[in-house]
């Protein structure tokens, strides 16, 4: 910044400079018209980042159910950061510091949570000398060879009209389960997971930590609601993706309101501290798919800060969908009559004689009746096909969502029978027969799976079964073969994985 | 971080690389000229031609007409090259389809890799070419792109995309937020603030748009709006882009503790490559502003650990060994940094490090950095980037000084920010026009902003209406804050104040 200082004479021309400039490579690097980096002296122009991935503050997916092997108990899993690639990339994938996760739980059907599980994490460096996750085999949770860990403490809130009467710590440090990072660095998972799972006071009990995406679905199904001509379908594709879970297994009389009205409603936030210290809720879940489904794109963020109490203002969302008259538009399949009192039912009261709580006030949440034993032979349909057990009373980890949302959202509970799905009916990885019942993660030892996800033939069939848009050759053959993640209205589906990232990061980036 | 061009050979040979796919499905023969090496101008050349001569015509220097020569030349290198980088890069990292559609790889993306993404969303919507919200999105990450790479010829991809979305769907959030920040990045600050205010009419939520509704009221010189924008957005999307903006917004009226706390938590909350490197360096620039060498070349280390390319991080470290003494080690750096990007700032830098230097030979390199200057000005110019203030600074100092005044006068009727004033006030004086100066000196330093640069301004410009206190206890407090602000500055400073007080 001198104020007085001009170039002297006897300079090259100025053409020398800068073809030497370019010479050097730098204006020939596709760079110099940029605009400044920050910082060109003085200039003003910050350009701050306006994609930012949060895997770590999304909610992907939540499930309840009467467990199994316990029916006095119920188990809630909720799920955040998809897609964990066992191989490639980092190999550790921890829960935010900066968050709060809760389970929230709807005791008497009045829209306000009575019942609050919030778990927050701290990450532990033992060695921060190294950038390292494990320095050597890994045999225990406290194996001095795991470098990085994390714990969490678990605080169980009651509320009485959304104000706390009582907090308890009802752990303190509980570890969580590591990301598996292959065979070599963690031979035996499975004890590793055992450890992990943590007994509570009263029969309950508790887990975090790392299980491979119990959600299964075939993207490529969005591809119709675009008019695409699907080739192949029946693909899983979030197999061999590894999620965060968080699970808990309560007693079913620690959370119903009696004996008599054993029906809960079930959701999980998260809450990210911001800039002035305070929490932020950032992402909410209930039932699947209802942000993706039912609500319109650009209520997609408003609904993830908001609570069950105001789910007023979404109900023309669900009493007038748009997916339905968007697969009429392309499929010529009829769409049911408005207003759909029948999603009300499933999505926003629970339905009558099943999972309605009594005088239930609308709003969205995962509704189960405690009291409905579970199924020896659960069908993948649930409710739909005769197995009260499943979705969408609660959800278990085998209810095929996509295929029963989908059939719900054309009609089948108004006698509009249809066998619409995307062809992927179960999960590729056998979930466990006890709590945590998650299937064990992946393990990063079968190399990078980053050229996204290698296609098994698991469930290929039904090649001919996929309806072509109305117009293609064949379009004679009426059955769709479509979904529902991200079809939301206005025709808005993101395919692929594309959609399905998004729809897990709340279209933060891609 | 996206890898960048780093190799310094101008004729990058690209015949071994596969000619990427139309890096725009559905659009055709809309693409700009370039073949991969910077020689051969394509279509689209000539329009550049005839813009970087509207761009030298009228009142420049009579070596305008060379540099125009030579930004014609440069035009065309760089679209060649910027396309053959990005259509090198537009092929992907091997992202195979999951789907007829193409897929995305979704660990890429959620580790923040732009390219992976971009090349899969492009893949995708060749598949499903009415999908308005992978072209909106397509639109943003292109523009994150021209930031993250200095690569400018991804805005009228940018551009192209938002429009296939909005024609897709009209008015929706995202697209209209991917215009905003696109206005934004072209420095159009009033229209980036109504695409914002259009898209949170859609959608309150959207990160994207709450974010470019700070940046444009930054800009526009709105603070106490840019405070409110602030905290809803904090309210309503925390995360890396809003705390980096927020700490800013913070910094801007002089609570620098906040900033620092806040920008801290981000860093830590910070897990992708590109946004540690971001949010550290930002650290570095605030320490920096407030005289912290030390504490700065911790955070541009840290920034540079993650992503060692990264040219903010170091043109701030080069900064900041300037500062402490190191000039040998902060030359290389910029030398470095203005291979690679020759903008203004660095540039101006460097120069400035050489006539401090004054070597042998020295004050002719200095000569070119400046001349560099004026060359970056008419280029980007021509690609209808608005670089007055840039141009304002630079040439105030080391060029044309009617010009200086032109630019920074033609700045500050498009926006009052505290950086416009200064350029002004800067601009007026160094045309020996200090009375009409003094008010602008005043306002540039009138938000609480920790600036020595600004502190300097001021007190040479008091100093030049004969305040002598006023400018004893601005030079003085510019010293105090950040002894080494500029190479040449601090020592007038310096000089300025000896003077002063040998008067006293």
């Amino acid at each position: 910044m001198t104020p007085s200082f001009r170039t002297g004479a006897g300079r090259r021309s100025i053409a020398t400079v800068i073809c030497g400039a370019l010479a050097t490579g730098g204006l020939a690097a596709a760079g110099v018209t940029a605009l400044a980096p920050e910082e060109a002296s003085a200039s003003s122009h910050r350009e701050a980042p306006l994609i930012s991935g949060t895997p770590q503050y999304d909610n992907t997916d939540v499930y309840a159910f009467v467990s199994p092997d316990k029916p006095d108990t119920t188990t809630i899993v909720a799920n955040w950061i998809p897609f964990e690639e066992p191989a490639g990339g980092p190999n550790f994938f921890p829960f935010a510091e900066d968050a709060q996760y809760d389970l929230r739980i709807d005791s008497n059907g009045d829209a306000q949570e009575d019942l609050l599980f919030r778990y927050t994490f701290k990450t532990h460096t033992k060695n921060d000398k190294t950038f390292l996750y494990n320095t050597g085999p890994v045999e225990s949770l406290d194996d001095p060879d795991l470098n990085i860990t994390q714990t969490y403490d678990l605080e169980l809130i009651k509320l009485k009209r959304l104000k706390a009467v009582s907090k308890t710590k009802v752990a303190d440090d509980v570890p969580v389960a590591p990301s598996n990072v292959g065979k070599a660095s963690m031979p035996d998972y499975d004890t590793l997971r055992k450890q992990a799972v943590h007994k509570l006071a009263g029969g309950a009990q508790t887990f975090a930590g790392q299980a491979d995406d119990p959600f299964f679905l075939d993207l490529r199904v969005f591809d119709l609601l675009y008019g695409g001509n699907l080739s192949e379908v029946g693909n899983d594709t979030l197999k061999g993706y590894n999620v965060n879970s968080i699970a808990l297994q309560v007693p079913n009389s620690f959370i119903t309101e009696s004996h008599e009205q054993p029906v809960v409603g079930i959701w999980s936030t998260t809450q990210r501290k911001n800039a002035k210290g305070y929490f932020s809720q950032v992402s909410r879940l209930g039932n699947p798919l209802v942000n993706e489904v039912v609500n319109p794109l650009k209520d997609k963020d408003k609904f993830n800060a908001s609570t069950p109490r105001d789910d007023a203002q979404f109900l023309e969302n669900v009493t007038n969908p748009e997916l339905p008259k968007l697969i009429e538009a392309i499929y010529k399949i009829p769409a049911p009559a408005e207003p759909r009192n029948d999603l009300v039912d499933v999505f926003l009261k629970g339905v009558k004689d099943l999972n309605q709580p009594p005088h239930v006030t609308p709003s969205e949440q995962l509704r189960l009746n405690t009291s409905v034993k579970p199924a020896a032979k659960p069908k993948r349909l649930g409710v739909l096909d005769g197995d009260n057990a499943g979705f969408p009373n609660g959800r278990r980890l085998t209810d095929d969502v996509i295929d029963a949302s989908l059939q719900v959202v054309e009609g089948e509970l108004l006698g509009a029978k249809n066998d619409l799905g995307d062809a992927v009916d179960k999960n590729d990885k056998k979930f466990e027969k006890s709590f945590p019942y998650v299937a064990l993660p992946t393990e990063g030892s079968r190399g990078p799976l980053a050229k996204g996800v290698d296609g098994g033939n698991d469930v290929r069939s039904q090649l001919g079964d996929a309806l072509q848009p109305a117009g293609a050759e064949g379009s004679d053959d009426m059955r769709l073969m479509a979904a529902s993640a991200g079809a939301g209205a206005g025709g808005i589906v993101l395919i692929g994985a594309a959609l399905m990232w998004w729809r897990r990061m709340r279209n933060r980036a891609y | 971080m996206p890898p960048r061009p780093t190799d310094s050979t101008p004729e990058r040979p690209d015949d071994d690389r596969v000619p990427s796919t139309d890096p725009e499905p559905g659009i055709t023969g809309e693409r700009e000229g370039g073949t991969g090496s910077g020689s051969a101008p394509g279509p689209g050349v000539d329009q550049r031609v005839a813009a970087v001569r509207r761009a030298a015509d009228g009142g420049r220097r009579w070596r305008a007409l060379h540099v125009a020569g030579c930004a014609v030349l440069l035009a065309v290198a760089v679209t060649g090259g910027a396309i053959a980088v990005g259509g090198a890069q537009d092929r992907g990292a091997g992202v195979d389809a999951v789907s007829a559609a193409g897929a995305l790889s979704p660990g890429d993306l959620a580790r923040g890799d732009l390219d992976a993404g971009i090349a899969s969303l492009q893949k995708h919507l060749r598949a499903q070419p009415k999908d308005f919200g992978s072209w909106a999105t397509l639109g943003v990450a292109y523009v994150e792109q021209a930031r993250t790479k200095g690569d400018p010829s991804r805005y009228p991809q940018a551009q192209r995309a938002l429009k296939r979305s909005l024609g897709l769907e009209p008015g929706n959030d995202q697209a209209l937020a991917g215009q905003a920040a696109l206005a934004a990045a072209r420095h159009d600050f009033p229209g980036a603030l109504a695409h914002a205010e259009r898209a949170l009419k859609q959608n309150p939520y959207n990160e994207r748009a709450l974010c470019t509704r700070i940046d444009a009221l930054v800009e526009l010189g709105r603070y106490d709006d840019a405070s409110k924008a602030a905290d809803t957005a904090d309210d309503r999307r925390p995360g890396i882009p809003v705390f980096t903006r927020y700490a800013y917004v913070r910094e801007l009226r002089g609570d620098v503790r906040t900033a620092r706390e806040v920008l801290e938590r981000a860093l830590n909350s910070a897990h992708a490559p590109a946004d540690v490197a971001y949010v550290a360096t930002a650290l570095g620039q605030l320490a920096w502003n407030q005289g912290e060498y030390k504490t700065a070349l911790g955070h541009y280390a840290r920034a540079l650990a993650a992503d060692d390319a990264y040219l903010p991080a170091l043109e701030g470290r080069a900064r900041a060994q300037a500062a402490s003494g190191d000039r040998t080690a902060a030359v290389r750096g910029l030398e470095q940094v203005v291979a690679r990007f020759p903008l203004p700032g660095p540039l101006v830098a460097l120069g400035e490090l050489y006539e401090d230097r004054g070597a042998d030979g020295d004050r002719a390199k200095a000569g070119d950095q400046y001349a560099l200057v004026d060359a970056w000005t008419a280029l980007a110019r021509a690609g209808g980037a608005n670089t007055d203030l840039e141009t304002a600074m630079a040439a105030a100092d080391h060029g044309d000084k009617k010009e200086a005044l032109r630019a920074a006068r033609a700045e500050w009727d498009r926006r009052h920010s505290v950086h416009t004033a200064d350029a002004l006030a800067w601009a007026l004086h160094v045309n020996g026009r200090d009375e009409e100066a003094l008010p602008y000196a005043r306002r540039a330093t009138a938000t609480g902003y920790r600036n020595a640069v600004f502190l300097y301004h001021r007190g040479v410009i008091e100093r030049a209406t004969g305040d002598d206190r006023g400018a004893r206890s601005r030079l003085k407090a510019a010293l105090d804050l950040n002894p080494g602000f500029s190479p040449l500055g601090a020592r007038e400073a310096r000089t300025a104040l000896k003077d002063l007080e040998g008067n006293r």
